[in-house]
């Protein structure tokens, strides 16, 4: 490894909580525009100033979440991926479609109402389609409302804040409300005598 | 909202086939996705709990698009 540059903190987080933690802040600062920068680098839609507005609230966020970093990875890299979470989840906030909670129920609701349609499925394709069918079925059974529009909501590509604002809820709990609905469909496709080794091969091959 | 694309049926069958009893959310993911983009560059094996972070990516296009930009940063400024 080369030696470090002069003036480069040896030692990240430690130069970061001291109340001196100017230059290193500084170091943290160069870094991370540079590799933002080339984060965002096929993104044509991020300005300039959006780019130092993103550095600047990443310095921010990795500052107050220190704790987070257990060490595990060089200091950087963690803190490279702070800034990239902060800045996808800004750029995915122009992404938030006009949609609102009714609209993502009823959008919950059709998975129940219609066969999983793909598309001209094949002849061969029988255990595939018998599956889809106990899908639909489990969702209908075992899904309540609210895990129904999350689902619904997640695979029509909203971003997830915004099924989280949409259900008044926090990321944790969405997650877990998507994480059960999942369990539960699965529980019931294995209910139905159809193994889990086979639902994997049939639906994730 | 329209009805399921093609697409999207698939998405919710893959899901339903890859979900564990155990998952990490997406914060659970982040914390670890800077030392399994660092082993997966260097070539190194991966432990019980990275092979967690790769399992939430499947799941989970958010982390992935976030674990790519990080994948591309870190080949990048080697
Ligand atoms: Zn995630």
């Amino acid at each position: 490894m080369p030696p470090p540059e002069p003036g480069l903190p040896l030692d990240w987080p430690e130069s970061l909580r001291a109340a001196d933690n100017g230059a290193a802040i500084v170091v943290l600062r160069t870094h991370l525009a540079v590799r933002l920068r080339v984060a965002l680098s096929d993104r044509t839609d991020v300005s300039e100033a959006q780019i130092e507005d993103f550095v600047q609230e990443s310095i921010l966020r990795v500052l107050s979440q220190l704790d987070r970093y257990a060490g595990r990875s060089r200091f950087l890299t963690w803190a490279t991926s702070v800034a990239i979470n902060v800045a996808f989840t800004e750029l995915r906030k122009k992404r938030w479609q006009d949609v609102s909670l009714d609209a993502l129920v009823e959008a919950g609701r059709h998975l129940t109402e219609e066969p999983l349609a793909e598309e001209a499925p094949s002849g061969g394709d029988e255990e595939r389609t018998r599956l889809l069918e106990s899908l639909r079925e489990a969702i209908a059974l075992h899904l309540t409302e609210r895990q129904r529009a999350a689902i619904a909501g997640e695979l029509q590509g909203l971003p997830f804040d915004q099924v989280v604002s949409l259900l008044g809820t926090n990321r944790n709990a969405a997650y877990k409300l998507l994480h059960d609905a999942r369990l539960a469909l699965r529980r019931h496709l294995i209910a139905g005598g159809t193994s889990a080794e086979t639902i994997r091969t049939v639906f994730a091959p | 909202m329209n009805p399921l694309s093609p697409q999207q049926v698939r998405d919710l069958a893959r899901f339903v086939a890859l979900t564990r009893d155990r998952e990490l959310n997406c914060s659970e993911c982040r914390d670890a996705a800077g030392e399994l983009a660092e082993r997966r560059l260097a070539g190194l094996p991966l432990d019980t709990t990275l092979e967690r972070v790769e399992h939430h990516l499947q799941l989970c296009p958010e982390c992935t698009e976030e674990f790519r930009a990080l994948e591309r940063v870190l080949r990048e400024s080697t």
